[in-house]
């Protein structure tokens, strides 16, 4: 058994969104229905401007608010520290999007992102929100992996269908190593400046664990408690707070 | 490869999970969906099979990445990096993950078609009928052998962007020679980035981008290259991003640009510059680093006596500098340089003077530092000048083919073509009348002498009948209808053309197009791409076909074969002895039968396999103001200055020319063009940019991070997340700062109209701090209007080369797309 | 026991009101299938509801409509379960009430949620205790089996009896946790601070009594052609001398709960509470439910008009409207900040509800008025137990 985490060093990242078209594309989602996403913020005035980032997946948490709200256990968290939906079990009360303080749930049944309707150009079939041509052939829906049917909400798995399948006691999935490349989760494998690592908290020689202690790693949004097993690097992980942009 | 033997699939899961779930969707689910899809298109991938990975190279940015293809029953379903291509390293950026979509996207062409609508608009629908490809082929080979049979084939132009190797773009040249047009083929490179290439060519004598040792850099000084945006190879530039921003010690950044971006935020420092001005500031860091005696001393030599002489205001007493690798810092100094200090700079940039200081004292004090620079500096009417400037901070530095410096890239090893087209000459190849004629773009001639292209001058060229007009136009991954400066131009000079399309989708170029002949997509080809400038050692990589062509389509190579076999005479005897891309392909190979790569790839079955053939390390090192060349084991090799002269530094001297030859050369004509002394006009200098779109406010297009070269409009994820430091998913904001934003009366998030002297789009604004009062950034991305393709259409936003007046930098030819101004007024 | 029915004279007036709310029953149920026709060919798609704004109109329609059950079921009670028997001619009619905006409230959260036919089998297998919602939807199904349970009782003349007397405690007390289930439903969320606060299921209460009330000063003058000389003495009695103070009161504390939310809200630093709140506060609709849906009825009720029936129908109509409009604040004000979206949502999120979403408002308030009307005329809804 694993305790899945990630470690995320703002550092390195270059807000690229490389790891969000690679999750897109990996687990084929919508437009608009980013499981993992970047998140960019905007302060200060000219010329001194001061712009933040942060890659933004589920962060898995060990207390996942998402989970204790829903109704159904249809949000679950599993041995090895993933947090998945059974779209089996779902009935789309939508709670869990309320609960989730880092936005990473979705409910495509929704007005489109971008027209033309990607759902009406791929029409769902065998029960799928839509059935684009390039379909991983991954899927398992009391995992929340592959194209979810209609009237369940979707979110990051981690790569479930990767990291699931990896050799047992493995410390680290780490991308460079060939042995173990494809069980990376699809934003972690992708990442160009390696700001992002995967590894099991709970083995004292992970590079995770030495990572988040030797760099000082944070959580985001400490303060609701969800205590996430996503953490990040950099001397700026500190989420802007919400204000409203100058309007006039 | 077997990689995931045991899969669920979805039937057997539905099946397992029984009938509740399908009910529960079914009550509320949404019944009636419409499509007009082909079943075939719309089917969802079968799963449970084995997935296959085949090693290709991506198409989305000139930087070819390798690729692992990932493949199940036929259907491509995930991308990702090739962990043994050197480029790529198991990574890619965001724009390479979406292959997946461009290959099965639902508006590419099925097959060869024709035009039935002779009327060419905007809006008229071109009425396209299926053909066959004989009937395609035929009527294309058909019309050029007219044309060639009546003394024309100088009126067959054929124009492309992004030509790939010897197996495309590389059977063009045989072709125009074979058949008998000056225009055959145009490339784009004056829409893209010859700015720094002319730069380079009148310092170092390269004509050609750098390749950079970015792994061993200490300090990076960047001057508009979008460095973490759009220069190239981006998935490499963040690999080394990541690298240089942790190692020891950890490489310094300062970003020099007209607006704030993820490069200028990741930096230490942001320095926001007039636009078109980046030129003064390198002059002022080169007078700092002179006067405060921080130049490269082994490499550019020192004063005779040792001491500083370099004083702001005065000159050196001549003969008083001993210069090692460069030439003409005397003149230099004392014609230019000497009164380029920060205050002067800060006048002109805008930049305080205490911070050019700052970064040159750094620049200056750290080694190894480069400067490096794109369009954002060259994109003007002073381009080369500026880009003269900030390569020359390289040569102050001693980058010059250092470690941690620029070098520039070698070619692969390739064999010879299967036959030498100078055996298939006739007499009108060999002497014909066309030999005698210009381009129709003019470049090489009095008017534009030093650009090796013009592109954007074709079309206006075309309907002012100057030098000619054209018959026949074939386009090739390009569509300057939609991206030449002013391309409204074209919309009505291709009207009287007859276009051949050869694109897989219908952009512009395909809404005029009188036939068309689609390629395949990029998974689907056969086609070979040697390196864009990258490390400076020789790498060819291959596209490898992932699955069978999904539709009626034909590689662009091969389409030009088959044209050139159906021509008649000599010319069909070399294209059916050339017979196919894959015949030229094994050809190329054979070349590394006798020089395998280092990856083991020494013929073509076994380049097919890894995609690549490359050989480390690059053969030459300047090394404290000595170069040296590899000999197998090190760089061990003491290079005459012949030597360096015929391998490195190509200029007239053999030096680094502070007063380049190369323009010398054209001293009058750029003389009369830019306001210049003649005997000024070689010297690396401060001109004014000048301004074009009659406006009060620069505008700058940039390209973002997910632009895919044109290849990304119709690609909704890539729409989704087009801008997101403005939360541009819909379409693409005006960036617009808010002081000059309310005192024109627009609110945050307002429609706006942008107006320059050649025409008006719209767009919304977003009020943002990081863009300087003077200046109004919309990234180059959407306002397509070919109704061919669903996703570009109705984006919100105008095309921004709709406002960009038709003006180039008269040595490079570079189109000026960043010196216009514009007024922005509320919708 | 005695189960004979006190009659009542039957005008014109109260027959042609009686007409009118079948006519405008009839008319809703055809407009509302007719808007929510959209749900039936394109899904919740053709909500305005998104992933950023996840609960809109039809969720704060439930929660008005089942508050609203629970304030009927409340004054129900007071006669029912604590024997003040002022209140019995007027409790049938509290208890079908009850069941018809149960009834419209569940419907309005059906057409909402993705599978709602599957909650019939995973809700119960699962067991989800940690879930307010769990719970909620526990107890607002005990409430209705009991509540109709009562209500088969009463209307069988069974006011007293031993076994009517536990169902109706019993749906009391079901209620109660049933509304403040529901009130931890929005209150536990400790990361929207906008809904946060173990006071809410107290607020919940306080509108649920209000809401309960203002239907029955609307409805019940209504049923009685908004003329107090077609009631019967007790019903009257009931009217004038219990029902405004009590109204009066519940409309008093609410306008206190509301204005120091609001001052909470605009007082704070926590952008989530402060920005909203500023944003609400400048709304139309804010205004209005301040001043022509709470200020206006509390004035009216402070008057000597308070007793007249016009006046009454015309408090409970506007106190009805003013608490709609509060629960949709509350329910979409809490989701107005966007959670951690970065510059793709970097405003206040906006939403107005589709034409659909309108149309499953009106679909399940036509349900619920044509119940309704179908107990008033069959049901004999002014029956109440012989002294």
């Amino acid at each position: 058994m694993a305790k899945w985490g990630m470690v995320i060093d703002l550092e390195k990242c270059t807000g690229c969104q490389a790891c969000s078209t690679a999750c897109a594309m990996e687990n084929n989602t919508l437009p608009g229905e980013s499981w993992q996403d970047v998140l960019y913020y905007k302060e200060g005035k000219y010329p001194n401007v001061n712009i933040k980032w942060f890659p933004r997946p589920c962060m898995h948490c060990e207390n996942p608010s998402c989970m204790h709200v829903c109704p159904t256990k249809a949000t679950y968290k599993d041995e090895n520290g993933f947090v998945l939906i059974d779209w089996n079990k779902c009935i789309g009360c939508k709670y869990c999007m309320i609960a989730c303080p880092y936005g990473v749930r979705f409910y495509t049944d929704e007005k489109p992102l971008i027209e033309p309707d990607m759902k009406k150009v791929y029409p769902g079939q065998d029960g799928q929100q839509y059935s684009p041509p390039y379909q991983n052939p991954n899927s398992d829906w009391t995992k929340g992996v592959g194209i979810q049917p209609k009237g369940v909400v979707s979110k990051c798995t981690f790569c479930y269908h990767k990291v699931s399948k990896a050799p047992a006691g493995v410390a680290d999935l780490d991308e460079d190593n060939p042995a173990l490349k494809e069980y990376v989760p699809a934003c972690v494998r992708t990442c160009a400046p390696k700001a992002r690592y995967f590894g099991d908290l709970d083995n004292p020689d992970s590079t995770v664990n030495r990572l988040i202690a030797d760099k000082r790693g944070v959580r985001l949004l400490e303060h609701t408690g969800n205590k996430p097993q996503v953490y990040y690097l950099g001397d700026h992980g500190v989420v802007p707070a919400f204000t409203r942009p100058d309007k006039s | 490869m077997d990689i995931l033997k045991s899969l669920i699939t979805r039937r057997r899961f539905l099946q397992a999970s029984g009938a509740a779930g399908a009910a529960g969707a079914a009550g509320l689910g949404a019944a009636g969906t419409f499509t007009t899809l082909k079943k075939a298109e719309a089917a969802p991938a079968s799963s449970g099979g084995t997935t296959t990975i085949t090693k290709s190279i991506c198409h989305q940015c000139p930087a070819r990445c390798g690729i692992d293809v990932y493949t199940t029953n036929g259907r491509v379903h995930a991308i990702y990096g090739n962990s043994d291509h050197p480029i790529a390293n198991g990574k890619l950026c965001p724009k390479g993950h979406l292959g997946t979509f461009i290959l099965y996207d639902p508006d590419r062409f099925k097959g060869p078609m024709k035009r039935t609508n002779p009327k060419k608009g905007r809006n008229e629908d071109p009425g396209f009928v299926p053909i066959s490809w004989d009937e395609a082929l035929g009527t294309i080979a058909g019309r050029l052998q007219n044309l060639r049979d009546k003394g024309e084939s100088h009126r067959f132009a054929l124009f492309y962007g992004r030509g790939w190797g010897a197996s495309c773009a590389g059977l063009q040249g045989t072709f125009g020679k074979l058949y008998g047009s000056p225009n055959v083929a145009i490339g784009h490179a004056s829409m893209c980035s010859e700015g720094s290439k002319r730069a380079k060519q009148a310092t170092d004598g390269n004509d050609s981008y750098n390749a950079y040792d970015y792994r061993n850099t200490n300090y990076l000084l960047i001057f508009g290259a979008g460095f973490l945006e759009a220069f190239r190879p981006y998935n490499y530039l963040m690999q080394m991003w990541g690298h240089m921003r942790t190692k020891s010690p950890r490489t310094t950044v300062t970003v020099v640009d007209v607006h704030a971006n993820t490069t200028t935020a990741a930096a230490d420092r942001a320095l926001y510059i007039k636009p078109g001005t980046d030129g003064a500031m390198a002059l002022a860091i080169a007078h700092v680093m002179l006067t405060e005696g921080l130049w490269n001393k082994e490499f550019v030599g020192d004063f005779k006596d040792g001491d500083n002489l370099f004083r702001t205001g005065q000159h050196i007493p001549a003969g008083s500098f001993a210069e090692k690798w460069t030439s003409g810092l005397e003149t230099w100094w004392n014609e230019e340089l000497k009164d380029r200090t920060p205050e002067w700079a800060e006048k002109i940039t805008s930049i305080p003077a205490k911070y050019i200081r700052d970064v040159a004292r750094e620049f200056g004090s750290t080694r190894p530092a480069m400067a490096i620079m794109e369009r954002g500096p060259t994109a003007h009417t002073n381009g080369t000048y500026n880009g003269m400037a900030i390569h020359a901070l390289n040569a102050l530095s001693g980058a010059l083919f250092a470690e941690g410096g620029l070098h520039y890239q070698m070619g692969p090893s390739y064999g010879s073509m299967p036959v030498s087209a100078d055996d298939y000459m006739d007499d009108w190849a060999k002497s014909g009348a066309w030999k005698s004629l210009p381009r129709i773009d003019m470049a090489k001639t009095e008017r534009w002498p030093t650009a090796g292209t013009m592109m954007q001058e074709a079309g206006p060229n075309h309907l002012k009948g100057d030098p000619y007009k054209l018959d026949t136009a074939m386009f090739y991954l390009t569509n300057p209808i939609f991206t030449a400066p002013n391309g409204q131009v074209w919309e009505e000079a291709m009207k009287d053309v007859f276009v051949i399309d050869t694109s897989p989708y219908g952009a512009e170029t395909a809404m005029y197009a009188d036939i068309i002949v689609p390629d395949h997509t990029y998974l689907e080809r056969l086609q070979d791409a040697p390196t864009y400038p990258f490390e400076g050692w020789p790498m060819a990589q291959l596209r490898v076909p992932a699955v069978k062509p999904v539709h009626d389509t034909k590689v662009y190579g091969d389409i030009l074969i088959e044209i050139g076999k159906r021509m008649k005479g000599p010319m069909a005897d070399y294209y059916k002895a050339i017979d196919s891309t894959e015949n030229v392909l094994r050809h190329l190979a054979k070349g590394f039968e006798k020089d395998p790569g280092d990856n083991g790839v020494n013929g073509f079955e076994s380049w097919k396999e890894k995609g690549v053939w490359y050989k480390k390390p690059y053969h030459w090192r300047q090394w404290r103001g000595d170069f040296y060349e590899w000999d197998g084991k090190g760089y061990n090799k003491k290079m005459t200055a012949d030597e360096v002269k015929a391998k490195l530094i190509k200029t007239a001297s053999g030096k680094f020319e502070f007063k380049s030859a190369f323009i010398e050369k054209h001293a009058d004509n750029f003389s009369q063009k830019l306001g210049i002394p003649a005997e000024r006009i070689g010297l690396i200098q401060w001109v004014p940019p000048k301004h074009t779109g009659g406006g009060d406010l620069h505008f700058v297009t940039p390209k973002t991070a997910m632009h895919a070269e044109g290849r990304g409009a119709n690609l909704p994820h890539a729409i989704a997340y087009q801008q997101p430091m403005h939360g541009g998913n819909r379409t693409v904001y005006l960036e617009i700062h808010p002081d000059t934003a309310r005192k024109r009366g627009i609110r945050n998030g307002d429609k706006v109209k942008i107006k320059s002297s050649v025409g008006s789009i719209e767009a919304y604004c977003k009020y943002f701090e990081g863009t300087r009062p003077d200046t109004v950034v919309m990234p180059f991305e959407h306002g397509h209007w070919s109704t061919l393709t669903r996703w570009t259409q109705n984006r919100g936003s105008g095309h921004s080369g709709h406002l960009t007046e038709n003006v180039s930098d008269p040595i490079s030819g570079l189109a000026c797309y960043y010196t216009g101004t514009v007024t922005v007024e509320r919708a | 026991m005695s189960n004979m029915s006190q009659s009542v004279p039957f005008p014109e007036s109260v027959s042609r009101i009686s007409n009118l709310r079948i006519g405008a029953g009839a008319i809703g149920l055809v407009l509302g299938i007719f808007a929510a026709i959209g749900l039936l060919t394109q899904g919740h798609e053709s909500f305005n509801t998104n992933s950023n704004i996840s609960w809109g109109l039809p969720v704060a329609t439930y929660v008005f409509f089942v508050l609203t059950s629970t304030g009927l079921t409340f004054v129900a009670s007071l006669a029912m379960v604590f024997g003040m028997k002022d209140f019995y001619p007027i409790a049938k009619r509290c208890i079908w009430g009850a069941i018809a905006t149960l009834v419209t409230g569940f419907i309005a959260l059906g057409l909402e949620i993705g599978n709602p036919l599957r909650m019939i089998w995973v809700i119960p297998t699962n067991m989800a205790t940690s879930s307010p919602m769990w719970w909620m939807g526990l107890f607002y199904l005990s409430y209705a089996v009991f509540l109709v349970w009562k209500f088969l009782l009463v209307n069988k003349g069974d006011w007293t009896s031993g076994q009517s007397k536990v169902i109706g405690i019993l749906s009391f007390v079901t209620v109660i946790f049933a509304h403040a289930t529901l009130g931890s439903v929005f209150g536990m969320m400790g990361m929207r601070p906008f809904w946060y606060g173990g006071m809410v299921p107290v607020y919940f209460l306080i509108t649920a009594a209000l809401s309960g009330l203002a239907f029955i000063m609307l409805f019940i003058n209504l049923d009685y052609g908004m003329n107090q000389a077609n009631m019967s003495d007790k019903v009257r009695s009931a009217m004038t001398r219990y029902m405004p103070p009590i109204f009066g009161l519940a409309l008093g504390l609410v306008l206190v709960f509301t204005l120091t939310r609001t001052v909470t809200g605009l007082w704070s630093n926590v952008p989530e509470l402060n920005i909203p709140m500023s944003y609400i506060v400048g709304t139309f609709w804010y205004q209005a439910e301040i001043w022509i849906g709470m200020v206006l009825p509390l004035a009216l009720m402070l008057s000597s008009y308070r007793s007249n029936a016009k006046v009454q129908t015309l408090a409970g109509l506007l106190v009805i409207l003013a608490l709609f409009i509060g629960r949709y604040e509350y329910v979409v004000g809490g989701q107005l900040v966007p959670m951690f979206k970065g510059a793709w949502y970097d405003d206040l999120l906006m939403y107005a509800p589709s034409m659909t979403e309108w149309g499953v408002v009106i679909l399940a308030a036509a349900i619920g008025l044509l119940l309704y009307a179908f107990g008033e005329k069959k049901l004999s809804l002014a029956d109440a137990p012989n002294e």
